[in-house]
């Protein structure tokens, strides 16, 4: 069974009468790296500031390390960057990422190097943090959340001001570090289809709710195109479909399977099912793009 | 702690401000080593020396200035924090809310008093070292003489800490600072001069900080030092509790 590093229970944030995060139930498996998509103010960065203790949540409770998110050790287990990245301006790339090392009580300051290194800023260690660009400030932002051989590394918008190049090379990154030293990533963004390149498992959240919690696997699943067919019988429309030779469907309930084989003649399918005594509700074909299938869950959100 | 500690020593020597504080006090010193004659701010208390008190001692009766120059540590490690929205990376990371605000202020009142005593000791040894002991009193005599101020040094430090997490910005706790003893000598010696509050007016006046700062160091008193202990331990602890209260519960952006 893989271990739990973050579990939230019902986690809500208000503001006043507005609810900022409803209810969250998120549990998040070492190793993974999650996704978690929503639209700018859907509550991706108000979960991430309960977690990280930059806020008090109004209800709810979440554990880090099957612990409370208080205590020290559990913090500097963790690499953040929430919103826009923060390092004191008059001060370098490398002077910034000493004070914090000095902070965390990291005695090897090779470290900063390293990190400096890992998103491409070895020759900025010496510029002022006020001379950088958004990129650079942002790659210095997951830098710092690199800094003290992180557990879980939280990062809020990280690919913001970065170019296509630069976001290609955080996304390789960011798969090595999980690959490699087995780092788990939760990473927020409204960009979906960068999200989808790096993430092996998506958090959908609107409205401050969690609306779909999935992996890669399911999420290919629910986008992929497909033939649906509606009937009132699976088990037996299944011995049908057996029959015709098709073998990459898969049955989602008691009335609908998803057959994702190309060239299925709708027709045939059709007279087979209905000689056969199944009752046909529809069949039709379905596949949307992984925008579409956000619309979808946001519109059913609101329902 | 210690990492703090370590941590906000290492950035302190990349600001300003840490040359500002030192280069200021030892100016003031020098000059007045040089010249013989105490200097430095003093806003309500009387500018007559009394030439019967030693040189040494009459300077420690004008570290008014040090109330300017304890808004350096605040605005430097503390203000600069909220500015540029560092504060997040050490919350997220490293200590709890709580600890920042212990940590933060524990350093910035033992930096300020260990400047405070530090500067007053180098000025003794100077001046004693320069000017003899015509214009230097005994080690025993200053040191006791500094020391009476210590309890409103560390008084003014706490209300500067909690001035600091409350407004935040560096611009709103400068002009706070900077404007507050000056308005509460404008408020004082406006109801003097109307009959009805020339009491309270006077009571004012007797306890504004530079005259404290004038007084303390030669007061034989026992009632009015010990009044005056007595509101800077009430200060600090009002200080540091309602800077707490209002930064753990306040919503940070």
């Amino acid at each position: 069974m893989r271990e739990t590093i973050l579990k939230t229970e019902n986690l809500t944030k208000s503001y006043g009468k507005f609810t900022a995060l409803d209810n969250a139930d998120i549990n998040v498996y070492r190793g993974d790296i999650c996704g978690l998509i929503g639209r700018n103010g859907a509550g991706k960065t108000t979960f991430m500031k309960i977690v990280t203790g930059l806020t008090d949540q109004t209800s709810g409770s979440f554990q880090l390390f099957g612990n409370s998110g208080s205590t020290k050790f559990d913090k500097r287990r963790i690499g953040c960057l929430i919103e826009n990245p923060a390092f004191f301006g008059s001060m370098t790339a490398f002077q910034n990422l000493k004070y914090y090392c000095l902070q965390k009580g990291i005695a090897d300051m090779s470290k900063i190097d390293e990190v400096l290194a890992l998103v491409n800023l070895t020759d900025a260690r010496n510029k002022k943090f006020k001379t950088f660009s958004l990129g650079m400030k942002q790659r210095l932002g997951i830098a710092f959340a690199m800094l003290d051989d992180p557990d879980i590394v939280i990062l809020d918008e990280p690919i913001n001001g970065l170019d296509p190049i630069g976001i290609s090379e955080l996304r390789d990154t960011f798969k090595m570090l999980n690959r490699e030293r087995g780092i788990t990533f939760i990473i927020s963004s409204h960009i979906l289809t960068e999200l989808y390149a790096v993430s092996d498992r998506f958090i959908f959240i609107d409205g401050g709710r969690i609306l779909k919690d999935m992996t890669r696997q399911e999420l290919d699943v629910e986008c992929s195109r497909c033939t649906v067919v509606k009937c009132d019988d699976v088990k037996h429309a299944s011995t049908i479909i057996d029959g015709m030779g098709i073998t990459e469907y898969k049955i989602i309930d008691k009335n609908e399977i998803r057959i994702y084989q190309e060239n299925v003649s709708v027709k045939e399918l059709n007279k087979q099912l209905i000689k056969s005594g199944v009752d046909v509700d529809g069949i039709n074909e379905s596949g949307v793009s992984l925008e579409d299938y956000f619309k979808q869950l946001v519109g059913s959100g609101k329902d | 702690m210690t990492n703090m500690i370590k941590a906000e020593l290492y950035r302190l020597t990349k600001t300003k401000g840490f040359y500002l504080f030192w280069s200021v006090a030892l100016v003031t010193y020098l000059i007045t080593i040089v010249y013989k004659e105490e200097g430095g701010l003093s806003l309500g208390a009387p500018l007559i020396s009394d030439k019967s008190i030693k040189m040494d001692i009459r300077m420690v009766q004008r570290n008014f200035t040090y109330f300017y120059l304890f808004i350096i540590p605040p605005f430097s490690l503390i203000c600069s924090e909220f500015t540029d929205k560092t504060y997040k990376n050490t919350i997220t990371s490293a200590v709890s809310r709580r600890d920042y605000y212990i940590e933060k202020s524990a350093f910035c009142i033992g930096y300020s008093l260990v400047g405070f005593v530090l500067l007053n000791l180098l000025f003794y040894a100077a001046n004693a070292l320069i000017n003899g002991s015509e214009y230097s009193s005994s080690f025993g005599d200053y040191f006791k003489a500094v020391m009476t101020q210590l309890p409103l040094m560390n008084a003014i430090s706490c209300l500067f800490i909690m001035l600091a997490f409350l407004l935040k910005k560096g611009a709103a706790f400068n002009s706070v600072t900077i404007i507050t003893p000056i308005l509460y000598t404008t408020v004082a010696l406006t109801m003097y001069g109307i009959g009805t509050t020339k009491k309270i007016a006077e009571s004012m006046l007797k306890y504004e900080i530079s005259t404290v700062i004038l007084n303390l160091p030669v007061c034989t008193a026992d009632h009015y030092r010990m009044k005056c202990y007595i509101f800077c331990a009430g200060l600090s602890a009002a200080s540091l509790l309602i800077g707490y209260l209002v930064f753990s519960k306040k919503e940070l952006d």
